[in-house]
């Protein structure tokens, strides 16, 4: 056939374009430092499936789940016309009439242009007339341009097929196409002369394509795979660790992060699913993760004098993360934003880049071990107001061991918490005691706010006098030292049977060991904190509290892995508020407000007492919400039941 | 430039101080210690008249505690960290270090002497005066801004009211720092990890040749004064709680 050269030409030129256009990108993952991501290949393979073939995610938002879905679905259908299209003639006597080209494949192509068309128009109808706040900062211009290459691939897909058809072709197992036909016929188009132009108008839409995509968040289609297969199989809630053949603790240049970290750059797809739930982004501070990925993916692609920290990305930008984790969790492809603004971090702490607020509660913390500047002395002063002693886990040996944490020993706020968690596990007959003065901060958020360092010194404390003790068991108050001590401590090698109190505290009542007053099911809504929900799953042991001490729940919308963080974690609490337009603790205190028949707004964190006590002071909220510790529900039948302030309803 | 920095640890003012039996000093066994505040500034200006033109940092710690704060000296860019013996569970006195002090430096040629201004047990900042007369050269006390011109200084000395005077001397000088010319720096963990395997000399401390001129004869602690009260936040109430509160005391008719 006289069209085989050019055509081959034109692929060729095409293919060579393509392979231009990314050859910067293969070069820096060829480069980049090695990852560990080839294990367990089916676990892998497996969650590709749950991803690209359930949607799962991407159904999370209803509308976009869906369009793409169809879009998906007709790109695979539709690549046999495109087989089809470049066999044909590359290959003069190739055809997939063999196997059905012209029968059940040739219907399958017919209905699917139309879906395909359907599944684009929902596309244009979102990103135009719904116009979710998600796509601020997306290139609207790469989204424009893909709508208009599909439309130009299907519909001269379809006016080819129609051409040929009203030039005598059977046209029976293409029932849109014959359609279209019968509007050619009556526009007098010359059928022979119209096929060839579209056919050609059809492979050069395509081509087109092709040489677009390495420019264009349209990569995903070839790295979302890849990148999910490759996800993170580590616990969430374990920080990546400094790679030894690394000079400095954090990264100040892209080419210092390993090959996924820079594939996720690759890999995104612009759909803003991160910065809908990111905290940060709502409280107006300098941070989006997806410009925050963007921002690094545009500068691999046209390398730029700017350095990396202070330049791509800005210190605040950094600064501005509380590593809720929600965006990671909201992500589609996996991309992982954390480690990349840990490492940066790391590099920021090295140099002394931080904060005065920040550089305070390190300095405390390096000095004292936590970071309110108090002496270890008075760590377990708490303990002196308890009817009773509280033994010393260094001294004798105990079932459970309690660390307690920083804001639980030292904070007035919840100290009184403290000592009602006591009090719970003294009546169960809980044999259990506590570090004292030997405790030191977790460093959950020490190793998050990037002084890698300095979390080691105070991980290393604590495993040593952990290691010194007799117990069965450790609980924590704190979901930020849960997390820790669960997690981030096997890099010591240390593997203790970590607990968060509300998950005793259930299997205490499920045991029959703890006997409570019963409410008379009052509705209260609950606040999953992010290091118990997100990061260790602990969802379901608070919400069998708020029921077995009487109490009906009212979740949330934001609620479980969709929980909304209260602006504290990853060193943020302590940190200034500037540049914040709406705190995030008063975002949520809102969202309680809005259920409209809740009194209670329940907290598992001593941190969140402390958020959310001062959200609704400030929201002028006191008289409609009270925050109370799920431990100030559950009140052992021997003591006084609680009296439960009546709610306005609204 | 050779610069010698005092760094002085003191009582952590954090900590719940009591009286030792005699009552005549501070119970030192339960405390915490930590570096005084204008000690560390005046580390910062060594270090950043370091930077800025290049000189030796000796820093010299004395107290409980020494051994951590010379670690994190050296951190930050110190070349030299030595630790001075000094009495045990005993406050650190200027007049007694002063002649120590005076000795090193003398011994290694420093050119410039930097100590805090004050420190809560000197709170009349006798220490700069002391070592300056000991080493009969000149001294200023609360500086916030250091420049070195080759053997020149030019020194900015705070005064009250927003008041500030610029002096130039020469070296050998002995300044009292009151605030580094920007605020000291974060050291990473990381850093102060690598900075423990710097060597530390040790010192003995010289007879500070004065005679004891006066003693303690008793210490008292601050004496719980009286608490705040909170009116609330309902201005209509508010006001009149002030207005009754002020008629109580006679500040007012009712």
């Amino acid at each position: 056939m006289a069209s085989t050269l050019p055509l081959w030409i034109l692929v060729v030129a095409a293919l060579v374009l393509t392979s231009w256009r990314a050859r910067r990108y293969a070069v820096s993952l060829a480069r980049a430092p090695a990852a560990a991501r080839f294990d367990q290949p089916m676990r892998r393979l497996e969650g590709v499936m749950v991803a690209i073939g359930l949607h799962r995610k991407m159904l999370r938002k209803p509308l976009s789940g869906v369009l793409h879905a169809i879009i998906f679905v007709s790109f695979f259908v539709l690549f046999t016309a495109t087989i089809d299209a470049f066999g044909s003639r590359l290959f003069p006597g190739f055809s997939l009439g063999v196997i059905g080209g012209e029968t059940w494949i040739a219907a399958l192509q017919d209905i699917f242009s139309v879906l395909m068309l359907v599944g684009v128009g929902l596309a244009l109808y979102q990103r135009y007339v719904l116009r979710p706040a998600r796509f601020e900062g997306s290139n609207g211009k790469d989204a424009a341009i893909i709508y208009v290459l599909i439309v130009l691939i299907v519909v001269s897909l379809l006016l080819e097929a129609a051409a040929r058809i009203e030039g005598g072709a059977d046209g029976s197992w293409r029932p849109v196409a014959s359609a279209v036909a019968g509007l050619l016929g009556r526009a007098g188009i010359s059928a022979p002369a119209a096929e060839e132009v579209f056919y050609w108008i059809h492979v050069g839409a395509i081509l087109a394509f092709l040489v677009y995509i390495p420019g264009s968040k349209h990569r995903h289609m070839f790295l979302a795979a890849p990148n999910i297969y490759f996800r993170n199989l580590e616990p969430r809630g374990l920080a990546p660790a400094v790679p030894k053949q690394r000079e400095a603790p954090g990264v100040d240049s892209l080419g210092m992060f390993d090959w996924k970290q820079q594939l996720d750059l690759l890999s995104c797809t612009e759909c803003g699913r991160c910065q809908a739930v990111c905290p940060a982004y709502a409280a107006g501070l300098p941070l989006s993760p997806k410009t925050l990925i963007t921002d690094m993916r545009d500068a691999l692609a046209a390398p730029t004098a700017l350095p990396l920290v202070g330049g791509v990305i800005a210190d605040e930008t950094l600064w501005a993360c509380t590593t809720c984790r929600a965006c990671m969790e909201a992500c589609p492809v996996e991309i992982e934003h954390l480690p990349k603004i840990i490492d940066m971090r790391r590099h920021l702490v090295d140099e002394g880049r931080v904060s005065p607020g920040l550089q305070d509660a390190l300095s405390n913390l390096t000095r004292l071990g936590n970071s309110m500047g108090k002496p270890s002395k008075m760590r377990a002063r708490w303990t002196k107001e308890l009817g009773f002693p509280v033994k010393d886990a260094r001294e004798e040996p105990v079932d459970v061991l309690w660390f307690v944490g920083d804001y639980a020993s030292y904070d007035p706020r919840v100290q009184e918490i403290t000592r009602k968690v006591a009090e719970l596990l003294t009546a169960a007959g809980v044999d259990f005691g506590i570090l004292f003065d030997a405790e030191r901060n977790s460093g959950n958020d020490v190793r998050r706010a990037g002084e890698e360092g300095l979390f080691e010194t105070l991980a290393q404390s604590n495993i040593d006098e952990i290691n010194a003790c007799r117990f069965n068991r450790i609980m924590t108050t704190d979901p930020h030292s849960l997390n820790a001590l669960k997690n981030d401590y096997r890099h010591f090698g240390a593997a203790f049977e970590v607990l968060h109190y509300t998950a005793l505290l259930a299997e205490l009542i499920a045991d029959g060991k703890l006997d409570l007053h019963v409410a008379d099911g009052a509705r209260v809504t609950y606040h999953d904190p992010c290091y118990l929900g997100r990061y260790n799953g602990g969802f379901d042991a608070p919400r069998a509290l708020i029921r077995s001490a009487g109490y009906t729940l009212h979740d949330m919308p934001r609620c479980r892995e969709n929980s909304f963080c209260c602006g504290a974690g990853g060193g943020r609490i302590w940190q200034g508020d500037d540049g914040v337009t709406e705190r995030p603790s008063e975002n949520r205190i809102r969202e309680a407000l809005s259920l409209g028949d809740v009194a209670y707004f329940v907290v598992a964190c001593p941190k969140d007492k402390v958020m959310y006590t001062a959200a609704t002071d400030a929201l002028g909220a006191t008289g409609k919400l009270k925050v109370v510790d799920i431990a100030e529900l559950l009140v052992p039948r021997a003591s006084q039941a609680l009296d439960m302030p009546a709610v306005e309803t609204t | 430039m050779n610069i010698l920095v005092v760094l002085r640890m003191i009582p952590d003012s954090a900590g719940e101080l009591q009286l030792a039996e005699d009552g005549r000093a501070i119970d030192r066994e339960w405390l915490d210690f930590q570096l005084n505040d204008f000690d560390d500034h005046a580390l910062e200006e060594a270090i950043l008249l370091k930077e800025a033109g290049g000189a030796k940092v000796m820093a010299v710690a004395i107290g409980e505690g020494a051994k951590r704060v010379l670690q994190m000296a050296a951190a930050r860019g110190a070349d030299e960290v030595v630790a001075l013996q000094s009495e045990e569970d005993a406050m650190i006195s200027s007049r007694e270090i002063a002649a120590s002090i005076a000795a090193m430096a003398r011994a290694r040629s420093v050119d410039l002497v930097l100590c805090g201004v004050q420190s809560s047990e000197d709170v009349f900042g006798q220490l700069a005066p002391y070592v300056g007369a000991l080493l009969d050269c000149p001294h200023v006390s609360g500086t916030n801004r250091i420049v070195a011109n080759g053997a020149m200084l030019r020194v900015t000395q705070e005064r009250g009211a927003g008041v500030a005077v610029t002096y130039e001397l020469a070296t050998p000088a002995v300044l009292g720092v009151q605030t580094a010319s920007k605020a000291p720096r974060y050291v990473s963990g990381s850093k102060l990890r690598e900075a423990s395997k710097t060597p530390i000399g040790r010192a003995t401390p010289e007879p500070s040749g004065f005679e004891r001129s006066a003693e303690i004869i008793t210490l008292r602690l601050p004496v719980q004064g009286g608490s705040g009260e909170i009116l609330g936040d309902n201005a209509d109430t508010v006001a009149d709680r002030l207005v009754g509160i002020l008629a109580a005391k006679g500040l007012a008719r009712n």
